[in-house]
């Protein structure tokens, strides 16, 4: 170790100290330090590590945590930054605090990277493993188009020529560019390969990127993802290696399948956690793990979903779920059509710069389907409450059902009054953050973040 | 008589990139209101463009790469388009749509591309800069205000036989420069608003649709049905 990256490491590494046990804090600060001292400190920090690198616009921060869940069965200890910093500084700060593995060994570290940021992590630690979740449009005032987002993984990818790259194999963008490494793909192989389709007019990358004609499938899993073929020059879908081979049930709060004809169930909806789940089981199997032991992991992975837990308001059951761009919203849109209860719908828009500040996005969200659903009462809410009533409207909502909320805090008590047990609040970052920080401070939830 | 607009959605699923569609929900959540049914259709690369065909048309932005294929396929259906802007069928072209519709474009490379020339308008590329944030114009000829939300790196200067649709009082418009955002050819309005210009602006969004339905119904008198809808904006 350089004498810079020493001084470095100790700055970083007291002043984590002091956060920790001082102030409460301590996720990116240190790895400031530490960074502006020595810009390379990465190299130091990461080198006694099997790195294992999880980024895509959406599902990284669960993917993550069902990965470490997973390799649990195998490792004692699992280097992680699970507060969802992820980039350069927060991973720096996350190997600051964790445990240094023993002389002579080598720890393991699964870490959640931004998409913009795994160039700068990879030029000073080289994975074993990169595994990538999907590419969706995500907050385009920040980050640009879906291909410029993937270009920013792969130019982190160039750099490590001998890592694996775990890709969803039913998104077409991680087919699109030829690599140097070694490739193996998951999906779902659940449907007979028969049917002759196209995506939905709202649906982001769907050109060949061979020959630019349109893709067909055989069958959708949802947006872009799916077994597609060009029919034109041919390219298609590659091999799977890990499938999810049978969906048999899926309700709001879990979804029961089978990967490679193993049966698994998981405490949380949604396909695209099924995607999730998918993911960690190739990793589990990757690194050696056998079905069973993967099933035990998922079995003890109920904290894992923080961004979807149910809280009790004055008796209502109330699940607050983070929206952000079209596809998040279809999903979650998609798990409540799967809520066997009549419920109540609670929108919530911000428009700050971390719920991205173009609401224009609204308008690619299949709000359409609420009307059919069995709802009894609609809010809007949120400083953005404008956008979202009218979006709401022309979705066909009838105004006799529909209250109109600005103020977060008035939607708490009128939470209380909804005629439903169950309430689904969809809300955008910052409008999350602050219903969740009124409710800790109403005392309805506890603790911690 | 049950009246109808027929809207074609050009490149819909290629050029959506920001919630384009939701002039085309948005006509329909009015059209509803006066009775008057919408139906609409995605015109994509594979397929004819027939201006016979429709009343309304919507052309969105997109991702560079699609716009470089769709800029491939536009000649195939150039003339149709602009027979139809010459019929005075209203077209909504945003971003993407707008460059194209011009005589020319500069993508975000660097590359010079041609235009189909429905309208006089070009557009040059800012160096590594974007306008983005919301913005607020007045329509000269109307009076009426629009407000939206623009993320452009193209700037558009205006040609001949064609004016602005507004003056900017807020945010960049075409090109930071002259103060004006948009352009209007006889019906077909380009512009930098992020696709949902006529969810925001209900007084656009009805204006355009009266000038839609007396386009197809020459005959009728709109003025009742004119005082039954009422915009709404956000």
């Amino acid at each position: 170790m350089t004498l810079r990256s020493e001084l470095a490491t100790l700055a970083g590494r007291s002043s984590y100290w002091f956060l920790h046990n001082f102030m409460g804090g301590g996720s990116s600060l240190p790895g400031k330090i530490t960074t502006t001292i020595d810009p390379n400190v990465l190299k130091e920090l990461g080198k006694n590590y099997d790195v294992i690198i999880v980024s895509g616009t959406n599902g990284k921060t669960l993917t993550t945590a069902l990965i470490v869940q997973v390799l649990k069965e195998k490792y004692d200890r699992i280097v992680t930054n699970k507060t969802g910093s992820n980039m350069v500084q927060g991973i720096t700060s996350t190997f600051l605090e964790a445990h240094r593995p023993e002389k002579g060994q080598k720890g393991i570290a699964v870490l959640e990277v931004d998409e913009a940021n795994v160039k700068p992590i990879v030029q000073q630690i080289k994975p074993k493993m990169f595994v990538l979740t999907n590419i969706f449009r995500d907050q385009l005032d920040r980050y640009g188009e879906i291909y410029t987002t993937y270009q920013k993984i792969l130019d982190g990818i160039k750099l490590a020529p001998d890592a694996v790259v775990l890709a969803n194999g039913d998104e077409p963008i991680f087919h699109s560019k030829e690599l140097p490494n070694p490739q193996v793909y998951y999906g779902f192989e659940n449907q007979p390969a028969t049917g002759d389709i196209k995506a939905a007019a709202n649906t982001d990358g769907i050109l060949c990127p061979v020959c630019q004609h349109l893709l067909h499938y055989h069958y959708i899993i949802y947006a872009n993802l799916g077994d597609y073929f060009c029919p034109n020059c041919g390219f298609q879908r590659p091999d799977l290696r890990f499938k999810v081979t049978e969906v048999s049930e899926r309700t709001p709060k879990a979804s029961k399948f089978a990967i490679d004809g193993h049966q698994y169930e998981i405490g949380v909806g949604g396909t695209y956690n099924i995607y999730n789940a998918l993911a960690a089981y190739a990793v589990g199997r990757e690194v050696g793990l056998q079905a069973d032991q993967i099933r035990h992991a998922f079995d003890n992975n109920q904290r894992l979903f923080g961004r979807q837990e149910e809280i009790n308001v004055a008796g209502k059951d109330v699940s607050i779920i983070l929206v952000k761009n079209p596809v998040g919203t279809n999903q979650v849109i998609d798990l409540l059509a799967t809520e066997p209860e009549p419920f109540s719908f609670v929108g919530l828009l911000n428009a700050e710069y971390a719920d991205g500040i173009d609401t224009s996005w609204i308008w690619d969200g299949e709000f359409e389907r609420l009307p059919k659903m069995d709802i009894k009462r609609f809010e809007t809410g949120g400083k953005r409450y404008k956008d979202i009533t009218f979006r709401l409207k022309v979705a066909g909502v009838p105004n006799d059902q529909h209250t109109i909320q600005p103020d977060l805090g008035q939607v708490i008590e009128d939470i209380k009054q909804m005629p439903t047990k169950k309430v689904y609040i969809l809300a955008t970052y910052t409008a999350m953050m602050e219903m969740r920080a009124r409710l800790m401070k109403q005392g309805y939830i506890k603790g911690g973040k | 008589m049950t009246m109808n607009i027929r809207v074609a959605h050009l490149y819909g699923d290629l050029m959506n990139t920001y919630g384009d569609i939701g002039n085309i929900l948005t006509l329909r959540y009015y059209a509803q209101q006066i009775g008057v049914e919408v139906t609409d259709q995605i015109i994509s690369l594979e397929d004819d463009f027939r201006a016979d065909d429709f009343d309304f048309a919507v052309f969105g932005g997109g991702q560079d790469f699609e716009q470089m294929v769709v800029a491939k396929d536009l000649p195939n259906k150039k003339a149709e388009i602009i027979k139809f802007i010459e019929q005075n069928k209203p077209l909504i072209a945003v971003c993407g749509g707008y460059q194209m519709l011009g005589k020319y474009y500069v993508d975000a490379s660097g590359r010079k591309l041609p235009g189909i020339s429905a309208m006089n308008h070009y557009t040059e590329q800012q160096h590594e800069n974007r306008f983005i944030g919301d913005i607020e114009i007045q329509n000269e000829v109307t009076g009426q205000k629009y407000h939206g939300f623009e993320n452009h790196q193209g700037i558009t200067f205006l040609g001949d036989d064609e004016h602005a649709l507004g003056n900017v009082l807020k945010g960049y418009g075409n090109n930071g420069e002259d103060h004006t955002e948009g352009a209007v050819h006889k019906n077909t309005i380009g512009t930098y608003f992020h696709g949902p210009i006529m969810a925001r602006n209900g007084n656009f969004s009805i204006h355009m649709m009266f000038e839609a339905l007396q386009n197809k119904y020459p005959d009728y008198d709109f003025t009742d049905l004119k005082t039954k809808v009422k915009p709404e904006s956000y």
